[in-house]
């Protein structure tokens, strides 16, 4: 830590290094400019004004200063320190107009980030860039730029003044879909200080983009190129080649990618942390091959509906070898993939913490065997859709990884309320996911509700088991539930914020419950609004107290006091892992989207989940 | 070895001699180092603290004695960053009732003994006195003295509009 030195106390220059640690995470754009100030605040010790030259008062008029007004005494990096702590770009504003000091010490702090979220403050930042005459030189402080809040204003124009800004580090443009090559590659010329680069949406991007950030972007870090569908392998092998420190690359939806790229990143980056390849559709076995046996730190790979890949993507892995950074791997809709893929899988990746199995309909119970493998590690299991998979396999599953927090087991046909009884059991249990398990009753629910400890250890381990809780539970499509259940489970699980029905029928009979649903998303047709029947945030405690107050509702509600203690408190601990393209978060319309496929395929799922 | 009932003597700038258990001096990165470094011999002698005059001295080693048994500080910078200015505990804004001269000592003190925590509660204390109020509200409370010129202040104000909320 920086010791104050009184040749310090004056500003020196407005070159600092850079302001990031290479560990930061690199698209955390919104969250953090405060807290990564601190980290700057180390390093930098004021912008001197073009105005003046910093000068030296004399030992006795200083001591005279500080005895006068003590603050004085702090040196910049400790006013800094304290500017740190300050919350709003206004605070900071004002600490700029108290004195030239007090101005050269917070100006970096307040240009780091410029606040465009709005046109009049957009037009006003690039005014300060732009001026010759600026008090500051505005244009070297600024080190992240977020124009997404205005992204459908944006334009090739409205970036140009930020071509002056050379020492950018994070550049986030998501959704700014006006913007075309010629707009972004200026901004990426000589930007040397590029850590993250975010483009998500910006469609007009083509390979000339890819090959300025290849030439110029030696540091960079992250990249997101989600839905630039004209980016091909052509610029993404330059990128790999010349940018090693890559940690986080997503490429959602780059129709073009192949193995040729993939191989290159793989190949060339060894820092790599996460990879998100979702609907590369190109993409073969050699590319996940390649990213996971020379990815020794890799830590999250996303291949989901990459439909070309089979069990020798995993098979091909070096013998006798594990991949201990592995916790996250998401393999949704890779049809091809089979049970042998699965056991390969945990063998080499013992540490998985989430796994993403979804629609991968070839597995069956020997996977599912396979899975249990990782015990505790496992928090987090998607096998929706996987339709071969039955009791005897969830309930080993359950047993053996008792730390899961999130399951998901849609349309899981063959599934019965002995599942459900023993994933109740499960302490942590945040949310389960059981659309369209119709074999499930209220006796699953009133499982949920208050689960039943095994024998063996009978009442002691009854009270063990606290409170519920479930915050999330789905279960449209269970047909064979009634208001009774669902009321227990209300009752039962304090807190719960989304509880989704659609498709039950006992719900439909009562007018008056589907008051308390929401709205549905505005993308499903006038047949999935009728039907959908999701209780979310409000309307759950809503639905939770007209249950209560209705007359006719006798149902036993012993048992529902509640010790608010957190069992272990370690949920945030799990939060670390999210990573920053923020996939692993629970998304809402995702869910909404399970709805709609459950309900829509229900004929055609039917027929092929019995038989 | 068992450090738990050992005592180490502090010099103070102004010469004062100060006993104080080691376990509580420990608290500064500083001093721990110092006795890393020295070893045995700093149990009989006094380690000069040179920038720290006795009545700051007593203060910070108040406040290491009340955090005496506080977990090893996070040093994870995200951990503690992530908390809001306002998260003092009751006891340390007491602490911090003092005049700025000596609030100021103590911030500079906790910084040259390398005391994260104290540091860090000396910076909130002073943010919490400038938060919500107007650039001359704050020249007042610091006795700060506005050495810009009307244009300067005006040509800030102007260039920074965007950040005015």
């Amino acid at each position: 830590m920086a010791r104050p030195r009184r040749e310090d106390r004056e500003a020196s220059t407005a070159t600092s290094s850079s302001s990031s640690s290479p560990e930061r995470t690199a698209y955390e754009e919104d969250t953090d400019f405060f807290t990564a100030n601190r980290n700057d605040s180390q390093s930098s010790l004021g912008v001197p004004s073009l105005r003046e030259e910093a000068m030296s008062p004399n030992p006795e008029e200083q001591e005279r200063l500080y005895r006068l007004s003590p603050i004085s005494r702090l040196p910049p990096e400790l006013l800094i320190a304290v500017f740190s702590r300050l919350s709003s770009p206004s605070e900071l504003r004002s600490c700029m107009l108290v004195s030239k000091p007090w101005a050269r010490n917070s100006a970096e702090m307040l240009w780091h980030r410029p606040l465009c979220n709005t046109w009049a403050n957009l037009i006003n930042v690039t005014r300060s860039i732009q001026q010759a005459d600026g008090y500051f030189p505005y244009n070297a402080l600024v080190r992240r730029l977020n124009l997404s809040n205005l992204n459908s204003e944006i334009n090739d124009g409205s970036v140009q003044p930020f071509q002056a800004c050379k020492r950018i580090e994070r550049l986030t443009l998501t959704g700014c879909t006006k913007l075309t090559d010629h707009g972004v590659s200026t901004l990426i010329h000589g930007s040397k200080s590029l850590l993250a680069l975010d483009i998500t949406g910006v469609m007009a991007i083509t390979d000339h983009t890819l090959q300025a950030v290849a030439d110029n972007c030696l540091r960079l870090q992250g990249l997101n190129i989600t839905d630039c569908s004209r980016v091909t392998d052509d610029s993404l092998i330059q990128v790999a080649k010349n940018c090693h420190f890559l940690k986080r690359l997503k490429l959602n939806s780059c129709a073009l990618i192949t193995d040729g790229s993939i191989v290159s990143v793989a190949e060339s980056c060894p820092s790599m942390l996460e990879i998100d390849l979702y609907q590369c559709r190109q993409i073969t076995n050699a590319s996940i091959t390649a990213l996971i046996r020379n990815g020794r730190q890799l830590r999250e790979l996303r291949v989901g509906h990459c439909p070309l890949l089979t069990d020798n993507a995993f098979l091909e892995l070096p013998k006798n070898m594990t991949f201990d950074s592995l916790r996250i791997l998401d393999l949704t809709a890779c049809h091809l993939l089979r049970d042998e893929a699965v056991e390969k899988i945990i063998e080499t990746s013992p540490r998985l913490r989430n796994l993403v199995l979804a629609k991968c309909r070839e597995i069956t119970d020997r996977a599912v065997i396979a899975i249990t493998k990782l015990g505790k590690n496992l928090h987090y299991i998607h096998l929706g859709h996987c339709m071969q998979i039955t009791d005897a396999a969830v309930i080993q599953l359950v047993k053996v990884c008792n730390r899961i927090r999130y399951i998901d087991l849609a349309c899981c046909q063959r599934l019965t309320d002995a599942s459900v009884k023993q994933l109740a059991t499960l302490q942590k249990l945040r949310r389960i996911g059981l659309v369209k398990c119709q074999n499930i009753t209220d006796r699953s629910i009133l499982s949920l509700a208050k689960p039943v400890p095994d024998q063996r250890h009978g009442e002691q381990r009854a009270r063990a088991l606290g409170p519920s809780l479930l915050e999330r539970v789905h279960l449209s499509y269970c047909v064979n539930l009634t208001i009774q259940g669902i009321h227990a489970l209300l009752n039962h699980c304090p807190k719960l914020t989304h509880l989704s029905l659609t498709g039950v029928q006992a719900f439909y009979n009562e007018e008056a419950l589907t008051d308390f649903c929401r709205d549905a998303p505005p993308e499903f047709t006038e047949h999935q609004r009728t039907v959908f029947c999701v209780f979310s945030g409000e309307g759950v405690n809503r639905l939770r107290n007209y249950l209560n107050e209705a007359p006719q509702v006798t149902y036993d509600t012993e048992g529902t006091m509640y010790d608010d203690r957190d069992p272990e408190g370690d949920i945030d601990a799990e939060g670390q892992v999210a990573g920053l393209m923020n996939a692993t978060a629970i998304n809402d319309d995702d869910e909404d989207m399970d709805e709609i496929e459950a309900g829509e395929g229900s004929q055609y799922d039917g027929g092929e989940g019995e038989g | 070895m068992s450090t738990a009932q050992t005592t180490i003597k502090l010099q103070s700038s102004d010469g004062a001699e100060i006993v104080v258990e080691r376990e509580v001096a420990e608290r500064s990165v500083l001093i721990k180092n110092m006795m890393e470094d020295i070893g045995e011999q700093a149990m009989t002698e006094a380690i000069p603290i040179p920038n720290v005059n006795e009545a700051v001295l007593n203060k910070v080693i108040e406040w290491c004695n009340h955090h005496r048994a506080d977990p090893p500080t996070a040093n994870d910078e995200d951990a503690d960053s992530r908390k809001k200015t306002t998260d003092i505990e009751e006891w340390d804004q007491k602490f911090m009732q003092v005049d700025q001269e000596m609030l100021f000592e103590i911030i500079l003190a906790a910084n040259y003994l390398d005391i994260k925590a104290l540091l860090d509660v000396g910076c909130k204390t002073v943010a919490n006195m400038i938060k919500g109020k107007s650039p001359e509200e704050i020249r007042k409370t610091f006795n700060i003295q506005n050495d810009f010129t009307p244009e300067e202040e005006d040509q800030i104000r102007r260039e920074n509009e965007w950040a005015e909320e």
